[in-house]
């Protein structure tokens, strides 16, 4: 997937009524792509074979 | 300030506690030893957003009667803390580091502030954080805090203040928060002792969340026994956070004197070899595992590869948490945020939800590796952090690549969030200095619900390595 530039984020932020500051675009795009490369890496991971629990003190112990 | 004084100051909660019932010292003495050292310091270090001084006198002076009166109200009696400005205060503001509530002054106090007070401890003040915990902050609103070690270093965070005011001794003992890491990563920045209890251990009722699935309230000392002694007042079921664990809670002072003889303590190579643990910070390390086999501990290597995972796991699922949390605000307040909390928060906003689910079966699968470790091991042992504290400017120069996003943000994550992301407790204890005097942290990760363990391992550590954490008196 190609990283997301600084108009992609304004049209997503827009979609969403959410206001970006002054130059918030194009760090907001750098985050982005950081996040997309990240959660990309975990297809290769076996994700079905589990469920997301969530976390117990005690279901855990 | 005498020699006198200043062992007064840096003594811990516990000695301080015992001083008191053998009448060597009052409560009015030692508030007023730590206001002047606020006075002193925290023009400098910016631990404080809020300094109770008049009411804090006041409960000493009538802490100070009920103790000529033999009435002592808890292991805490006259013993002045404070806390993170996450946590509610009855009357008090409570900023979460925010200038958006900037005027937030809260009815009631938070569980974990009503029963320190309970114990008979008084509070002092509230502590400076990262906005809303979430780290990053570029320009803080109640001012910068700085490390105590050196002041152009960053004291970590999020409960920056909260590690800044132990390690200094601006307070007996502090409270902080912890989510990825926010209690660990400023007690070893700072050289104090942090630890993040597991999940559901203490309640979170009052304490504005940064993500609920993995927020978790923890003491910041100077001394193991303070943050066991701390721990043993905090922790246990309450009625207003169901999320809380009904299980009994143990005797932590006294577990400390189990000690780590007998326990099997794996080392993380991910984390101690990692390429980007400093070489100081791991010899450091890799010496207190050589340290705690010489105490009668079984040490061994233990590869855990799905931590390489947990930085870009725990920012995906901490941060789009916080976005849901803040998209009322974000949508009608966005310019009062800080701009790097701004744009954090709404950089995560933006990440497709499919792939959030896909986060979250991630973390269940770092959880049971860590959970699997810890069924043949005791406990396991990294670096807090794979360096020491950096510059102040590090943090506040612009993102410029998603490379730089993915190393600056998700990298040194990857120390403390797989204990976030596991649910399991956590401490960082102090191991050593760096050649420039900043303090290396030492984290002991244990069992859900062993804090015991954690506690004892890490007691026994700080007896043997019998390090000096009074930094510098240059400010």
């Amino acid at each position: 997937m190609a990283d997301l530039g600084p108009d992609d984020i304004r049209r997503l932020a827009a979609s969403l009524a959410l206001p970006l500051e002054g130059d918030d675009s194009t760090e907001i795009a750098h985050r982005l792509n950081a996040f997309l490369d990240a959660l990309a890496s975990l297809s290769t991971l076996p994700l079905d074979r589990v469920e997301p629990w969530p976390t117990t003190p005690e279901g855990a112990a | 300030m005498s020699q006198h004084e200043d062992d007064l100051a840096f003594a811990g909660a516990a000695r301080q506690a015992a001083f008191m019932r053998e009448k060597r010292l009052s409560p009015v003495e030692l508030v007023t030893a730590y206001l002047d050292r606020i006075e002193r310091l925290d023009k400098t270090l910016r631990a404080f957003i809020t300094v109770c001084g008049e009411r804090a006198l006041s409960e000493a002076k009538r802490a100070e009667a009920e103790a000529a009166a033999g009435q002592w109200r808890g292991p805490l009696h006259g013993i002045p803390f404070a806390v993170k400005d996450q946590l509610d205060t009855a009357g008090i503001l409570t900023t979460s580091g925010s200038a958006l509530l900037r005027d937030n002054v809260p009815p009631e106090d938070s569980t974990v502030v009503a029963r320190l007070k309970s114990a008979g401890g008084i509070l002092i003040g509230k502590l400076n954080l990262t906005e809303f915990a979430l780290g990053g902050t570029i320009r803080f609103p109640y001012g910068q805090p700085r490390n105590p070690w050196h002041p152009d270093h960053d004291p970590g965070g999020s409960s920056s203040g909260s590690g800044i005011a132990a390690a200094a001794a601006l307070c007996s003992v502090t409270l902080g928060e912890d989510t990825g890491g926010s209690v660990r990563s400023p007690a070893s920045y700072c050289g104090a002792v942090g630890l993040r209890p597991t999940w559901g251990r203490v309640s979170r009722h009052g304490c504005f969340p940064a993500a609920w699935s993995m927020d978790q309230v923890g003491p910041l000392t100077r001394t193991v026994e303070d943050a066991a002694l701390v721990l043993g007042v905090i922790a246990g079921h309450d009625p207003s956070d169901p999320t809380t664990s009904r299980s009994a809670v143990p005797d932590y002072r006294a577990a400390l004197a189990a000690g780590v003889k007998g326990k099997r303590i794996g080392v993380i190579t991910e984390l101690v070899d990692g390429a980007d643990t400093q070489a100081e910070v791991r010899g450091a390390v890799r010496e207190a595992a050589r340290g705690l086999a010489t105490l009668g501990a079984t040490v061994e290597d233990i590869s855990l590869p799905l931590i390489s995972h947990s930085g870009g796991v725990f920012m995906a699922l901490c941060d789009s948490e916080a976005a849901g949390r803040h998209k009322p605000w974000l949508a009608t307040r966005a310019s009062e945020y800080d701009t790097g909390t701004r744009r954090r928060l709404l950089a995560a906003g933006l990440i497709p939800a499919a792939a959030l689910h896909q986060a979250a079966r991630a973390r269940s699968l770092i959880r049971e590796q860590i959970l699997g470790a810890l069924a043949k091991l005791d406990l396991l042992l990294a670096p807090t952090s794979p360096h020491p504290a950096p510059a102040i400017a590090f943090h506040t120069a612009p993102v410029t690549s998603k490379e730089e996003a993915g190393r600056r943000f998700f990298g040194r994550r990857s120390y403390t969030t797989p204990a976030s992301l596991a649910g399991v407790p956590a401490i960082s204890v102090p191991c050593g200095f760096t050649r420039n005097n900043l303090p290396i942290g030492l984290q002991i990760i244990g069992r859900p619900l062993g804090e015991s363990a954690v506690l004892g391992a890490a007691g026994a550590w700080e007896r043997a390595a019998g390090l000096s954490m009074r930094p510098p008196s240059h400010q």
